[in-house]
């Protein structure tokens, strides 16, 4: 019915407002009035729609009142955008098909229960997650009629408002006096630096300096590592990226127990790769990410708990080589088996060392026949975009891994622009807002110590970005559109993630300290996590796309 | 409709459709001419089945509504001939507004709590935007830490600059009188946000409408947020707005406030005004559009729409059990402002209204209302009274009424200057 065509990349659609043609639309035939408003509605489909709306409005009417509740506490929701596959989801709610399959498939209505039962989010770091999902990850058997709700779907580089133009979020925290002039001085001698008027650019350090002092909170930590940063460029002090492994992997862990951003990205990504790995018997995690395990412990129990026993887990965890010839992945293995031994769920861990993702090949990971593959990788992507070549070699080896399916955690921020000025203006409201995050978190001594860990595992990333360039440019952070361009161009579709998802993240965040200001919003079928309106880290799925049947 | 139209089956003799029709007082074979009906709108071409007579000389997307009208009215099945609803406004904002009764149906649930987190997933929301889009754009402030309280800014691009940086933000206006509009967003007090698209893309054109800098208030929300503190938030912002150097234009060098709102933005707009009133802030103008009031009585309107044209007393007694004081009923001020329990502003510098009621909306009885107490109370006031109109005629700009309000807005903002 809809006739999938090809991927335009990125930026082939025109969207001329003057232009309403009014059978045959350039972007697809969608209502352009609606799809500024975030509705996808094919102009053709609109009868339709129309009558379906109808329909469900009858269907409603005729149910007892608490007849509909289960369409909020129960049903899940997928892309909220695509209201065609709404309805179709809601009219199959209130009338099941006729070959409904008995009670055995049929889930009892369940509560969303809370993440976290007794203990305290502020322990040991190496006491492990052991918080499982609950059980209602698992996406009910019940296919809605309408086959646009889980199929691939054609990415369109972020959303219809901004289509040429990448989107430019900032939030500002009530200005005071000190703080715009420090802003204003930190972007004169990012300008200066632009224009290689580095003598300029070191007049305006030492401003900077003074003017920092007088700040307080955020402000004057974020100024702090901004003004450091540029002053290792203009002076060419470039700093050491061949720091200990360990090192920055003691940083996330702080960084992990200070704020809920990794707790968010593990428990989303672990929400798609359960539903996945839905009725697969043997399944195997490939983590691009490994660092200390953080984020398989409750995986494994979630899937220590599914209906009808856990599957066979194999866990191949990637990481850098260390310095010491301390086998860091192979004690993170260890810890993990006696976990596994512990909650009864048969495991596998082999540890794997490469110096660059680009090194690996799906061959030298012993993919056994029969086995449902997940490839994990959190913040770990972007760092492929520093070589020319090497994010397409990546993708191509996932590829030839066969996943069932693709988790990606990235920063949502564009810190990889041509221009160094404008890359140095959006990492300043990022981290700005980052940093504003953190505060009040340092509440107890253990605490403060944990943000200032973060603070400086930020600020590494802050230098990298501003500091460094070609090779040793790492921290090169694109938007979920970009990756959605990206990802669609490599052969992968999206895999929407649902409100189910969406509401226990939510709750997950209200048990952090300032649990109000943090957001969680839907995307296109990704999570988005921010802090008051800015997003900061979203979470995507992906799968191989089929091939086009024309 | 559809004879005149089509003009009659092709199985009769070519002539004058209609004369045939007096002539021969044979009704149009609807059992023939439906599939053709039928197939012309699938297709896209209803140049096969439109009357040759007009010669092709016809508006298309005229000619499209009327088969799409013709179509649905003379579908057999009686039950999916088209509400009534759906005769009034463009069929994608028929679809818009029916989404968003049916999507608030579920969230509501009947001991009165909401599903706050199934509205957020659902709710369409667009990151402000320091990248001008059509000349406008925006950036979130935090107005207020305690409460999270959260504005979003709309301006103009300055002199067609790219990229504002962020010192441009706090740019002073010129000294041209500016107009400021404090906007409250609508949503029956539950729903939406600052950030929602329908009431971003309001929000956009207003300013470019109004050449206006538009403040977009985040307020708390219903049920988990009673009376009063959406007012509270709302007289925070303003507290904000007034205070801000670089809002100030003119030559006499001040802040050119308006408060507006729809809905539950229009109620809330009425309640900080009365604040500012009597706190001395100086306010140029109200603008209301479809603002939520109501009272204990059932009044006729009420009676006469109720679940016509998209919504139910039932979902406006829900909102304001949300909203209201546990225990308080529909008569309480902030309901009904000059209810029972209202306050005369009589003899009160109350700034001047201008109220938007639509004719399809249940509660313009209660609108109606305001504006003859404002007008008892000796106060200013315009009403715009749109017969045709229903609720959300505003979010899309595809019909009269969307195009004359926005004008009325202009003249209303730009009259002091």
């Amino acid at each position: 019915m809809k006739r999938e065509r090809p991927d335009t990349g990125g930026g082939g659609c025109s969207m001329e407002a003057g232009k309403s043609k009014m059978w045959k639309e350039e972007d697809g035939g969608m209502d352009e009035l609606l799809a500024v408003l975030g509705y996808k509605v094919r102009s053709s489909d609109m009868a339709d729609v129309a009558q379906k709306l109808e329909q469900l409005e009858m269907v409603m009417g005729n149910a007892q009142e608490d007849g509909i509740s289960h369409l909020a506490s129960d049903t899940v929701h997928y892309n909220p955008s695509d209201l065609a596959s709404w309805l179709g989801t809601m009219l199959s709610e209130l009338n099941p098909p006729p070959n409904f399959d008995p009670p055995a498939q049929q889930t009892q209505p369940r509560s969303i229960t809370p993440l976290v039962e007794s203990s305290s989010l502020y322990d040991d770091p190496s006491d492990y997650d052991l918080r499982a999902i609950p059980g209602g990850a698992i996406c009910r058997q019940i296919e809605p009629p309408s086959t646009a709700l889980r199929e691939p779907k054609r990415m369109k580089p972020s959303s219809a408002s901004s289509e040429t133009e990448l989107t430019r979020p900032v939030v500002l925290l009530d200005s005071q006096e000190t703080g715009i002039r420090l802003v204003h001085a930190l972007m004169a001698c990012a300008e200066a630096v632009q224009q290689e008027n580095l003598k300029l650019a070191g007049a305006l350090i030492k401003q900077i300096g003074l003017l920092a002092v007088s700040q307080a909170g955020a402000m004057k930590k974020v100024a702090t590592y901004f003004a450091e940063a540029l002053a290792r460029r203009i002076y060419r002090l470039y700093p050491q990226e061949s720091l200990d492994s360990s090192f920055s992997d003691l940083l996330q862990m702080h960084f992990y127990e200070t704020c809920p951003y990794l707790k968010f990205a593990h428990f989303t990504a672990n929400q798609a790769i359960l539903e996945a790995f839905a009725g697969k018997n043997q399944v195997h995690v490939i983590d691009f990410s490994m660092k200390q395990g953080m984020q398989w412990p409750a995986l494994m129990q979630a899937l220590a708990l599914r209906p009808g026993g856990p599957p066979s887990f194999r866990l191949t965890g990637i990481g850098p080589p260390q310095p010491d010839n301390t086998d860091a992945l192979q004690q993170v293995g260890w810890k993990l088996a006696h976990l596994a031994e512990t909650i009864h769920v048969e495991f596998e861990y082999r540890g794997f060392v490469a110096s660059s993702l680009a090194d690996l090949d799906a061959s030298m990971l012993d993919i056994r026949p029969g086995e449902a593959v997940a490839v994990n990788s959190v913040f770990e992507l972007h760092r492929m975009l520093a070589r020319p070549g090497e994010i397409e070699k990546v993708l191509g080896s996932i590829k030839a891994m066969g996943p069932e399916i693709v988790t990606v955690v990235e920063q949502e921020a564009n810190h990889n622009g041509p221009v160094f000025l404008d890359r140095f203006t959006e990492a300043l409201h990022y981290y700005s807002t980052l940093f504003d995050s953190l505060e009040g978190c340092g509440v107890s001594p253990a605490s403060t110590q944990d943000q200032v860990m973060s603070e400086a595992y930020l600020g590494r990333q802050i230098c990298n970005v501003v500091a460094c360039e070609g090779v040793d440019r790492v921290e090169r952070h694109e938007t979920l559109g970009q990756w959605q361009t990206r990802m669609g161009s490599a052969g992968f579709g999206s895999v929407h993630l649902g409100s189910n998802a969406f509401k226990q993240a939510s709750m997950l965040l209200a048990l952090f300290a300032g649990g109000d200001d943090y957001r969680v919003e839907e995307n296109n079928g990704c999570i988005m996590l921010g802090w008051h309106t800015r997003p900061l880290i979203s979470t995507s799925a992906w799968k191989l796309a089929k091939k086009d049947p024309e | 409709m559809v004879e005149l139209m089509i003009g009659i089956s092709r199985d009769l003799p070519e002539e004058d459709e209609i004369q045939v029709e007096k002539k021969k007082k044979k009704p149009l074979d609807l059992e023939q001419a439906m599939p053709l009906l039928l197939q012309a709108f699938e297709d896209g071409n209803i140049d096969t089945i439109i009357n040759p007579r007009l010669l092709k000389v016809y508006d298309p997307k005229e000619a499209t509504r009327m088969v799409t009208c013709a179509t649905a009215c003379v579908n057999h099945l009686a039950h999916r001939r088209p509400r009534m609803s759906q005769m009034v406004v463009p069929l994608n904002t028929w679809v818009l507004i029916s989404y968003f009764k049916l999507a608030y149906n579920i969230l509501r649930r009947p001991d009165g709590t909401f599903d706050r987190h199934l509205a957020e997933f659902q709710d369409r929301r667009v990151p402000a935007n320091r990248t001008p889009v059509d000349g406008v754009f925006s950036f979130d402030v935090i107005v207020d830490r305690a409460t999270s309280l959260l504005t979003r800014v709309y301006r103009s691009a300055p002199g067609g600059e790219a990229h504002p940086s962020i010192v441009e933000f706090e740019r002073p206006l010129s000294t041209e009188i500016v107009p400021v509009i404090i906007f409250f967003h609508g949503g029956s007090f539950a729903h939406s946000s600052a950030s929602s698209a329908i009431y971003d893309t309001l929000c956009r054109r207003l300013v470019g409408i109004c050449k206006a800098v538009v403040v977009s208030v985040n307020y708390r929300r219903a049920p988990e947020n009673r009376y009063p503190c959406a007012y509270d938030d709302g007289w925070a912002a303003l507290n904000w707005v007034s205070s801000r150097p670089w809002l100030r234009s003119g030559r006499d060098s001040k802040v050119h406030v308006y408060l507006a709102g729809d809905s539950s933005g229009g109620n809330i707009a009425h309640h900080v005004a009365l604040r500012a009133v009597e706190s001395g802030i100086e306010i140029l103008g109200n603008i209301l559009l479809n603002p939520m009031f109501g009272g204990q009585e059932r009044t006729e309107s009420e009676k006469r729409l109720d679940g016509k044209y998209f919504v139910t007393i039932q979902d406006r007694d829900w909102y304001w059990r949300a909203f209201l004081p546990e225990g308080e009923d529909r008569d309480h001020s902030a309901c009904n402002p000059f209810g029972p329990n209202g306050k005369s502003l009589e003899g009160l510098k109350f700034p001047k209204s201008l109220v938007v009621v639509a004719g399809f909306d249940l509660v313009q009885d209660w609108q109606l209302g305001y504006v003859e107490g404002l007008k008892r109370a000796g106060q200013e006031v315009k009403l715009i009274y749109l017969e045709q109109a229903t609720i959300g005629f505003y979010l899309l700009p595809n019909n009269d009424h969307f195009y004359s309000v926005m004008e009325e807005i202009n003249n209303f903002v730009s009259s002091n200057c």
